[in-house]
């Protein structure tokens, strides 16, 4: 059997379904959970409305580049299988690489490779797969004595605990920025522009008090500073 | 709040998310075993085990350097949840975080870890929900998608994320700020490193300052 129709076979596409399936009742028990807890603990319900609207509005765009990846695997490991790595935890960087490995394991030139078969394929979904399961493993079994702990500096010193979270997200963002800052390409523009239309939308809720505008502000400044990435590549690209 | 025999939510969410999280391993698993029983294709041992080595030195380190580094800052709730639906850098924290900023709560307090996860958990919705609708739709779609007019916007949405982000956070924390983002700009300069590195070196160090800072007095909590 040529091994793209085991890779689109009806088995993987009804697995597909059920992992989504899946991934959408977790998500919702989830958010049933913490939407009580918020209202037990007098939370305000607009509140609480709002974080689901922006963080609903949010998420579009950045989920789009998510199909990009899919559609870039699909020829090589057909459609289900990117499906559900990409639809539980896996991201679009990771699948590719892992993907790679796979396939290089066997001796082949990687995804591309005319030898890839149904064996190589089977090595891929292995590989894939185990690859990813550390953060997860991680939770499961170690997330309750980890969190304990941070607990515990907290009560002991709880400005310290404050600014330590802090610390580490902002150690993490300027990890995020480094790689851009360098290239001095359309990417090193697009990221400043999207910094400077954050600052402005900032001044904007700052001047005309307009507190809700938070809400969208990370929308609108990937938004605007897709749409220049699209302007400076037809200037200079 | 009410002890004994009624769970706290803190315990109800690791009880949740160990059941959840345990269950989504064994379907991640259930899928090559799957295909590998039903269409009886079985990869070489050594093929398998090369692959096995070759991903678990990176992403071993990667996956637990993750899981330290983002768990503190989403809680319980939102960390079951992402490190099951993946898409952490370039949706959940920006998500997550900017929603627990606008609705005035700090991250490791239970109204964050409340409002982090709901956020985390709309935000996957969303993203499945799009990912089926794409994986349904891929004909139409694929030229929409791919097209040559779009394609610097998706090239770049990373950077266009991270700039917003950054400047929103940098602004309002610039103290903290100085350290890593000079370590980071440094590094990426002499010595071209990736963004996981960058990381695992940003990040002590980011927490190393802010300890010194603390300790001398120049920067105090509560802000």
């Amino acid at each position: 059997m040529p091994y793209l129709s085991i890779a689109n076979s009806t088995l993987l596409y009804a697995i597909g379904g059920l992992i989504v399936l899946f991934v959408l009742i977790q998500s919702a028990l989830f958010l049933r959970k913490a939407w009580k807890r918020g209202v037990e603990m007098g939370m305000d319900r607009q509140k609480l409305k709002a974080t689901v609207r922006s963080s609903a509005t949010f998420s579009v765009v950045p989920s789009i580049p998510i199909l990009l990846g899919l559609i870039a695997m699909a020829p090589v490991l057909g459609i289900p299988f990117p499906w559900i790595r990409l639809s539980i935890i896996g991201s679009v960087s990771y699948e590719l690489i892992a993907a790679g490995m796979g396939a290089e394991a066997l001796g082949l030139e990687g995804l591309s490779d005319p030898g890839f078969n149904s064996v190589a394929f089977a090595n891929t979904m292995w590989i894939m797969t185990i690859g990813i399961v550390w953060g997860l493993m991680f939770c499961v079994f170690f997330l309750k004595p980890y969190q304990r702990r941070l607990q515990n500096v907290r009560k002991r010193d709880a400005a310290w605990g404050e600014i330590l979270i802090m610390a580490l997200f902002l150690g993490l963002i300027s990890s995020f920025l480094g790689p851009y800052v360098i290239t001095f390409g359309i990417d090193t523009l697009t990221l400043i522009s999207s910094a400077v239309i954050m600052m402005l939308i900032g001044l904007v809720i700052r001047l005309t008090k307009a507190k809700w505008l938070t809400n969208f502000a990370l929308s609108l400044s990937l938004i605007a500073g897709m749409a220049l990435a699209v302007l400076y590549t037809h200037l200079w690209g | 709040m009410k002890k004994g025999t009624v769970l706290s939510y803190e315990d109800q969410i690791h009880r949740l998310g160990r059941i959840t999280g345990g269950a989504a391993l064994l379907l991640l698993f259930a899928v090559p075993t799957a295909v590998c029983v039903y269409f009886n294709i079985w990869p070489p041992l050594q093929g398998f085990l090369k692959g096995l080595g070759m991903v678990c030195m990176i992403y071993l380190p990667v996956g637990l350097a993750e899981a330290l580094t983002y768990t503190p800052l989403l809680g319980s709730g939102g960390s079951y949840l992402v490190f099951v639906t993946g898409n952490l850098t370039n949706l959940k924290i920006p998500c997550a975080t900017m929603a627990m900023d606008a609705a005035g709560v700090k991250p490791g307090t239970e109204e964050g870890d409340v409002i982090s996860t709901i956020a985390i958990a709309v935000s996957s919705i969303v993203t499945t929900l799009i990912i089926l609708i794409g994986v349904i739709a891929l004909v139409p779609l694929r030229p929409v998608l791919e097209s040559p007019a779009l394609k610097p916007a998706f090239d770049n949405i990373l950077p266009a994320l991270f700039g917003g982000l950054g400047a929103y956070w940098i602004s309002k924390q610039w103290k903290l700020a100085l350290v890593p983002l000079a370590v980071v700009v440094l590094l990426s300069i002499f010595l071209h490193l990736e963004m996981f590195v960058l990381m695992i070196i940003g990040v002590p160090v980011s927490i190393l300052a802010a300890r010194l800072m603390y300790k001398s007095g120049w920067i105090k909590g509560g802000e």
